[in-house]
C-alpha cells in the first residue's frame, strides 16, 4: 500500500477535529504509515469472517 | 532485629513478624518512610508519599492487633500504589502534567480492597505519562537500582523502582501492554497481569478498557501472591469483574512440578529480537523447571509474533478516543511520545482497528488452543534486559516509530490471559533478566504454583541490586 503523505494526514487530522502541524505532522506521517503497513501485512486465512470478539466475559 | 533492617524483609516475612507482634506496623511504616525520605531522590520512584494518613493508618493497624483483630497477610504491610489510581484526598496525575492538580474524591476500588486487608499505603508512584507508553515521563525518569544509569521499563516504572529499591514492601502496578512485567522483569521482581476481570478497575484510569489490569510487583512469588488476594474480587462498581471466589493463592505455593505440562513458545525464543546472553538465560531456567518434574516442550503458536502490532492499533485508537476532548485543547501539555500516539490513534481508519479485532480473536484461540494441551507457556518477558535512559529520540523514519518491539508480553494481554515475569537470571551486563509463565484465564493459582516451586529452586530472588 501507498504511504499516506503529509497533506492527506492533515486532512484527515481535520476530518476529526485535528489541525496537526509541523513537527507533529511529520512524525504522525510516519508513525501511522507504519502502524498501517505492519498491518497490512498480517493475513491469517479466513480472517475476514472472524467476528472481533475483544474480551472473554469472566463467569457471573 | 536491627530496624535499619526491615525494609529488606520480604512482604511475606513481614507480615508474619507483625502478626506474630515482633514488629509492629508503626514500626514498619516508620522504617520505609524514613528510607523514603534519604533514598529517593536517588531512584524518583514516588510522585507523592502520604506520610500522615499512612502513619495513623498504621497506628491503626496496630491497634486492631494488638486487640486481636488480625485481617490477613496484608495487615500492617507497606504498599506503593500507582498514580494511575485514584486515591481520596490525595493528586493523582496519572503521570501527567494535565492532571497536576486532580485531587479524587474517592479511592479506586483496588486501594479500597487494599485498606480492607489493613494494608497501609506509603505513597503514589511514579510511571509513563497516562501509562500508554513504555518510556515517557512528564516528571522524572525513574531509575534502576540494579544500574543507576538505566531505565526501569514501565510504564509502572515507580512501582518497580520502589520495590526493587526497598522503598515499599510490595506494590501495585497496571498492565494493558506489559506495564507491570516490564518493570518486573527489568529490576529484577515479581509481577504479575491477572486474568481480565478478576481485579476491579474502577478508578482505574483507562488505557484500554479490554486489556487493563491492576496487579502486583513484589520481591517474590509469596509476595505477589497475598498482595493480589488482597485486591481481587468481584466488585459492583466493575460490570465486567468476576463473580468468581478468589482461590488463597498462597495454598498454590509449595510442591514440586510433576505433572505440569509447559509449552514454550518457539516464536519468541527464536526471534532475532532476543539478546542471545537472554535466550541462554532463559533457556537455563526451562531446564530448571524440567529438574523440578514438568514435561517441558516446545509449541509454535503461528500468530504470537503479531501480537505486537495487534495490540499497537488499539493502545494508539482507546486512548485517543478517552482523551480526545484533552487532545483537541492541550494537545502541547502532553509529552512528545505521548502526543505523537494520541494523534496517531486519533487518525487510524475505522477498518484498521476492526482487523487488530479480528486479529485479536485468531490470536486469542491459538492461545487457548496451546493451552488445552499445556497448563502454562513460557517465554521471555523481554528479548534485552534494561537500557539506558534516555530523552525521547524524534521519529525520523517509519523504522524509528516503534521502540518496543523487544518485549513480548502483549501476546497474554490480547488473550485476555494472566501472565507473571519472575527473575531468571542474568544478561551479559549483569541485567536482570525475567521468565514469563502464561496460563488460561483463572489460572493464576497454576502460574503461582510454577513461578514458587522455580524460585524456591534459584536464588535469583535473594540477590540484592548494587544501587539499593
Amino acid at each position: 500500500m501507498a504511504d499516506l503523505t503529509k497533506d492527506e494526514i492533515r486532512a484527515m487530522g481535520k476530518a476529526v477535529g485535528l489541525d496537526i502541524q509541523d513537527p507533529e505532522l511529520t512524525e504522525v506521517m510516519y508513525s501511522l504509515n507504519a502502524l498501517l503497513e505492519s498491518l497490512d501485512a498480517i493475513n491469517p486465512p479466513g480472517l475476514n469472517d472472524v467476528e472481533p470478539l475483544p474480551i472473554i466475559l469472566p463467569p457471573a | 532485629m536491627d530496624k535499619s533492617e526491615l525494609p529488606f524483609l520480604s512482604a511475606g516475612d513481614l507480615s508474619r513478624l507483625i502478626q506474630s507482634k515482633e514488629i509492629s506496623p508503626v514500626e514498619a511504616i516508620n522504617a520505609y518512610l524514613d528510607r523514603i525520605e534519604s533514598e529517593d531522590f536517588r531512584f524518583h520512584s514516588y510522585l507523592t508519599v502520604i506520610r500522615e494518613q499512612a502513619l495513623s493508618d498504621a497506628a491503626q493497624a496496630e491497634m486492631d492487633i494488638a486487640f486481636g483483630n488480625h485481617r490477613g497477610p496484608m495487615h500492617g504491610v507497606p504498599v506503593a500504589v500507582k498514580d494511575q489510581f485514584w486515591s481520596k484526598g490525595v493528586r493523582t496525575t496519572s503521570g501527567s502534567r494535565i492532571l497536576t492538580d486532580f485531587v479524587p474524591d474517592e479511592d479506586a476500588t483496588v486501594i479500597t480492597n487494599l485498606r480492607n486487608a489493613g494494608a497501609v499505603v506509603l505513597g503514589k508512584t511514579n510511571m509513563t505519562e497516562f501509562a500508554i507508553t513504555g518510556f515517557s515521563h512528564r516528571f522524572s525518569t525513574p531509575r534502576n537500582p540494579w544500574d543507576i544509569d538505566t531505565y526501569t521499563g514501565g510504564s509502572s516504572s515507580g512501582s518497580g523502582a520502589a520495590t526493587a529499591a526497598f522503598l515499599c514492601a510490595t506494590s501495585l502496578g497496571e498492565d494493558t501492554g506489559g506495564s507491570i512485567r516490564f518493570p518486573a522483569t527489568w529490576c529484577g521482581l515479581v509481577g504479575i497481569r491477572p486474568s481480565w476481570g478478576l481485579v476491579s478497575r474502577y478508578g482505574v484510569m483507562r488505557g484500554v478498557w479490554s486489556m487493563d489490569t491492576v496487579g502486583p510487583i513484589s520481591r517474590t512469588v509469596e509476595d505477589a501472591a497475598i498482595t493480589l488476594g488482597a485486591i481481587a474480587g468481584h466488585d459492583p462498581k466493575d460490570p465486567y469483574s468476576s463473580q468468581e471466589p478468589v482461590p488463597d493463592y498462597q495454598k498454590s505455593l509449595g510442591g514440586d512440578l510433576k505433572g505440569l505440562r509447559v509449552g514454550i513458545i518457539t516464536q519468541f525464543m527464536e526471534s532475532d529480537l532476543v539478546e542471545p546472553s537472554v535466550r541462554q538465560t532463559v533457556a537455563n531456567s526451562f531446564s530448571t523447571l524440567g529438574e523440578l518434574g514438568a514435561a517441558v516442550e516446545g509449541v509454535s503458536i503461528p500468530m504470537a509474533i503479531d501480537a505486537g502490532v495487534a495490540s499497537a492499533v488499539l493502545l494508539a485508537v482507546e486512548p485517543a478516543l478517552a482523551q480526545q476532548n484533552w487532545i483537541k485543547e492541550h494537545i502541547q501539555e502532553y509529552g512528545h511520545d505521548v502526543r505523537n500516539l494520541l494523534l496517531t490513534g486519533s487518525l487510524v481508519p475505522a477498518q484498521a482497528y476492526y482487523k487488530a479485532q479480528q486479529l485479536r480473536t485468531v490470536l486469542r484461540q491459538q492461545v487457548l488452543d496451546a493451552l488445552e494441551k499445556y497448563d502454562v507457556l513460557v517465554l521471555p518477558t523481554a528479548g534485552k534486559g534494561a537500557q539506558p535512559r534516555e530523552d525521547d529520540p524524534p521519529i525520523t523514519s517509519k523504522e524509528s516509530s516503534s521502540r518496543l518491539g523487544f518485549l513480548f508480553t502483549r501476546i497474554f494481554n490480547l488473550a485476555s490471559c494472566p501472565a507473571m515475569s519472575v527473575p531468571c537470571g542474568f544478561d551479559d551486563r549483569n541485567m536482570p533478566v525475567g521468565l514469563q509463565i502464561g496460563a488460561r484465564p483463572g489460572g493464576e493459582g497454576t502460574i503461582f504454583k510454577g513461578a514458587h516451586a522455580y524460585e524456591q529452586a534459584t536464588t535469583w530472588h535473594t540477590m540484592r541490586p548494587p544501587g539499593a
